[in-house]
């Protein structure tokens, strides 16, 4: 089950990557979030699951519609066709990579001394205060960030003068 | 260390691997945010499978939420400067992004 989960996570982040129609890649990339979030849920990470449904799978694909609804009917992007053969190659480079450095790899690390105790409220708030701070000015910077990018009305019309007085 | 602890890593680095293609060859930049999303992804599923074999779960997923969070203000603020450029250049290309070359 668990391996079923990752070969269709993985397939449908190829399939986002590879569509050519833009709103068919944002609904694979939905699909896929979905699949990651069973995955956590499998693992019993409740949290990180919901988070990635509710906040991956419905938000973001809800902003990738909108953005790609709002820049639709201009001129057409033409992917090149090189990528159905180079990307299969690359993709099997990357699993024997994957192979072969990756046991190896994670052996090398040192195994760190679990088992948490308390909630996952206490160790959000308690261990990762900091955290929470950043993340409050992070949305509050990407909100800043959109509406300034969407501010209106102080263009500079075309043809008008500059203010008398400001060049003495 | 886990067998499936190395199998969440493999996948979490093909993941990663088809983020970065994307980076690296696409030239819609509403592409290049799907590959943006995809190596999100990739260390979010690192990130929760680590905390899962090494009984650190909740650490690691208050980790991975944070990551969530970021990614989602990236993404909102990115495809906002899409727009803004789609109705400069009227296009989605790349290529065609050449005002400020020197």
């Amino acid at each position: 089950m668990h391996l079923f989960l990752m070969i269709g996570l993985v397939a449908f982040s190829i399939l986002a990557v590879l569509n050519r129609d833009l709103l068919k890649s944002a609904i694979c990339l939905a699909v896929a979030s979905v699949f990651l979030a069973l995955i956590f849920f499998q693992m019993n990470a409740v949290y990180a699951g919901v988070f990635e449904v509710s906040v991956v799978a419905g938000l973001i694909t809800v902003l990738f519609i909108t953005a790609i609804a709002l820049t639709r009917g201009d001129q057409p992007v033409v992917e090149s066709k090189r990528h159905l053969f180079i990307f299969p190659l690359f993709f099997l480079i990357l699993i024997v990579l994957d192979i072969l450095v990756m046991k190896k790899l994670l052996g090398r690390i040192p195994a760190i001394a679990g088992s948490e105790t308390g909630t996952f409220g206490e160790v959000l708030w308690n261990q990762r205060t900091f955290d929470l701070v950043g993340q409050i000015g992070v949305i509050f910077a990407g909100v800043l960030g959109v509406l300034a990018l969407f501010r209106q009305g102080d263009t500079p019309h075309k043809g008008s003068t500059p203010q008398e007085g400001t060049h003495e | 260390m886990n067998n499936l602890w190395i199998l969440n890593m493999g996948f979490a680095a093909l993941l990663i691997g088809t983020g970065i293609y994307c980076l690296l060859t696409m030239k819609n930049v509403v592409k290049l945010l799907i590959g943006l999303e995809i190596i999100a992804k990739g260390v979010t599923l690192a990130l929760v499978a680590s905390g899962y074999a090494r009984n650190n779960l909740l650490l690691a997923q208050s980790l991975a939420i944070t990551v969530i969070v970021v990614d989602v203000a990236v993404i909102a603020t990115a495809l906002a400067i899409i727009i803004n450029i789609n109705r400069h250049t009227k296009s989605l290309d790349v290529g065609k992004l050449t005002r400020l070359k020197g």
